[in-house]
């Protein structure tokens, strides 16, 4: 099932939330809105889905349009960030809930209903917890029981907002892997709404990066990995560094003579202790951060005030044996210059 | 949303005893409350039942058993059997209304289920001797048509709905506030309609929040006395409910019945005080769930 989202807007009193967005999703993708808090990206969610009408602008499932109908006439599955789970019911009742609420003529069986949860709660992998209440699980247990219940609707469209938000980070990490894994059995086109980089990158076929109700870029994780769109989404995924300076003429190249910045992402500088060409700088060691596997280096660059970040693996930084205070040289690999809108 | 989260208080730990006052202040203001619970409220429970029963309990039943007093005991059931299950109806739909839903005039309707809180109740029930009465504005048509409101159990009944309405709205929407909307959302995207969605997870959701409210409601209208007793006209055996019957039998002197016939409000206090413990328990489990 495909998603087209045409010139969608959305006005919370004097807050844009979304501003004339258009976006296409194709069937069978695993999608990531990804962005800061307030970019828009929950707000368009909850648009597919039905939670909130937009302002001005369509919604077409399959080509058809959805956005004058019902919620419940949507077929789509969402997971909350806190689970939502019903409370007064047992883990069997609430996946079962979405078949249970169905009209006579259109509802399973007892057995029926019976079989279909319980396939879904393997598929979780929660097998065992049928009788229990959502207060006797844990945070992931709660999420996947979450997304079970979503599924057992067999939606044409799975949306999730922030699903692994609330949890601490290795059910995190082992939840997205396990999503991925999901998708790659199911194939149900799916949204899933985040805020951080690495969830989106590791998990999304595409990802689509918001900003202030807008849509900065759309593309594959390599694509706005390797060629961000502008500053912004060079920014959102990852740290990089700033070095203010003046284009100089070469030929027609457009953009000549004005102000730009380049960017260079941290782990894109080189520390070396002697220049390797023209384009290294001389700079002292101000400070050494250690950060698990890697070593963030804050480096002052010489006749500069600006401050350089430099992130190596350990193996680098012990083979170089950097101390604090010491005089180095620094190269950047890879520097991308944006000047207004141009990117060269 | 979180797991229990188990914490360990004991007085005999450092800690404890750091964050605690010395023994001798707790003792006096645990003292100066019990004091003060004895005096005002122990001992008028007490005297109620001593005095009820001073002259034995035959004397206690023939005064419950007077045919006066029977039918006060009767026209407080049927008040409260008309009141509660309507203003049930009322808080709960606007209990929703405000709790799950945005709308223009969300606060005047606010302030409206508070007002008869801030009213006094003999003016309530000047109210509708003012609109009802016989020189009031629809007085003279209701005359014409030989309806009786005040002066009569429809008025008696009106003036209770008035003073008890707030009880199971103002009790609920807090609660329904706290929860949120999630719950709602997630049944209404799994297929369910508004009323499945309201019975079958709204509703259990603040089902001891309802209980709560209903008893608290249930003993204001068993027990109201001001704004009846404008609009009930003190008609023996028709109009007087059971506190107004009370203060009847006192001013005739008539203490051992007086106080025989206020046994039973105490009795319905009390039973009130535990259904109301066990709802606020049960209540606090609720919000600490979601």
């Amino acid at each position: 099932m495909s998603i087209e989202i045409e010139n969608i807007a959305k006005q919370f009193g004097t807050f844009t939330a979304l501003g004339d967005v258009t976006l296409s999703i194709p069937s069978g993708e695993l999608v990531a809105l990804l962005g800061p808090s307030g970019s828009g990206k929950t707000t368009l969610l909850r648009i597919i889905a039905g939670l909130e009408t937009p302002d001005s602008g369509r919604i077409l499932f399959n080509g058809t349009d959805t956005t004058q109908s019902h919620v419940r006439d949507r077929k789509v599955g969402f997971v909350f960030q806190h689970y939502a789970l019903f409370k007064h019911m047992t883990v069997f009742d609430n996946v079962a809930f979405g078949l249970n609420v169905r009209p006579k003529e259109t509802r399973p069986t007892k057995e029926e209903i019976r079989e279909r949860v319980s396939k879904l709660l393997r598929l979780v992998q929660l097998e065992g917890m049928a009788g229990r209440y959502p207060a006797q699980l844990s945070g992931g247990q709660r999420q996947r029981i979450a997304l079970a219940r979503a599924l057992a609707v067999e939606p044409q469209v799975l949306l999730l907002d922030e699903p692994f938000g609330a949890l601490d980070a290795q059910v995190r990490a082992e939840l997205r892997r396990w999503l991925r894994k999901l998708h790659d059995e199911i194939h149900v086109t799916s949204v899933f709404v985040t805020h951080d980089q690495d969830e989106a990158l590791e998990v999304a076929d595409r990802i689509v990066v918001m900003n202030r109700g807008k849509i900065e870029q759309s593309g594959t994780p390599d694509e706005v990995y390797e060629h961000p769109a502008n500053p912004f989404v060079l920014n959102f995924l990852g740290n990089v560094n700033l070095f203010h300076g003046r284009l100089q003429q070469t030929g027609e190249q457009p953009g000549a003579g004005e102000n730009a910045v380049s960017y260079v992402r941290s782990h894109d500088i080189e520390i070396d202790r002697s220049p390797q060409d023209s384009t290294a700088l001389c700079a002292e060691v101000r400070h050494i951060q250690k950060l698990g596997p890697a070593v963030r280096v804050t480096l002052a660059i010489a006749g500069s005030p600006e401050l350089v970040e430099a992130e190596l693996t350990r193996d680098v930084f012990q083979n170089l044996g950097l101390q604090q205070g010491e005089s180095v040289f620094v190269r950047p690999r890879q520097v991308r210059v944006f000047v207004e809108d141009y990117q060269i | 949303m979180s797991a229990p989260i188990h914490t360990v208080h004991s007085n005999k730990s450092p800690t404890g005893r750091a964050q605690t006052e010395p023994p001798v202040v707790r003792w006096l203001l645990i003292a100066a409350a019990l004091i003060f619970l004895t005096l005002f409220l122990a001992l008028p429970l007490a005297a109620v039942f001593s005095q009820a029963f001073e002259k034995g309990l035959t004397v206690y039943l023939d005064a419950l058993k007077e045919p006066d007093t029977l039918s006060s005991i009767k026209l407080t059931l049927i008040t409260a059997a008309v009141t509660v299950p309507l203003n049930l109806f009322f808080g709960v739909t606007a209990a929703w209304a405000i709790a799950k839903f945005n709308f223009t005039g969300k606060n005047l309707l606010i302030t409206l289920i508070d007002l008869p809180f801030s009213v006094s109740p003999v003016i309530s029930g000047l109210i509708y001797v003012l609109i009802f009465g016989l020189q009031g504005w629809i007085g003279p048509w209701l005359q014409e048509h030989d309806i009786k409101i005040v002066f009569a159990v429809p008025g008696i009944i009106l003036a209770t709905i008035f003073v008890t309405f707030p009880f199971v709205a103002r009790e609920l929407i807090p609660l329904m506030e706290a929860q949120g909307k999630e719950e709602e959302e997630a049944a209404l995207v799994l297929g369910a309609s508004g009323l499945q969605t309201f019975f079958r997870v709204t509703l259990p959701n603040v089902k001891w929040g309802i209980i709560y409210g209903v008893i608290l409601c249930n003993a204001r209208a068993m027990g109201e006395f001001g704004a009846v007793s404008v609009v009930s006209g003190h008609i023996r055996g028709m109009t007087n409910t059971v506190p107004l019957h009370v203060e009847i039998l006192y001013n005739e002197y008539n203490y051992t019945a007086a106080f025989a016939v206020a046994s039973l409000l105490a009795f319905l206090a009390l039973i009130t005080l535990m259904v109301k413990s066990i709802a606020e328990w049960k209540v606090r489990q609720q919000l600490e769930n979601s």
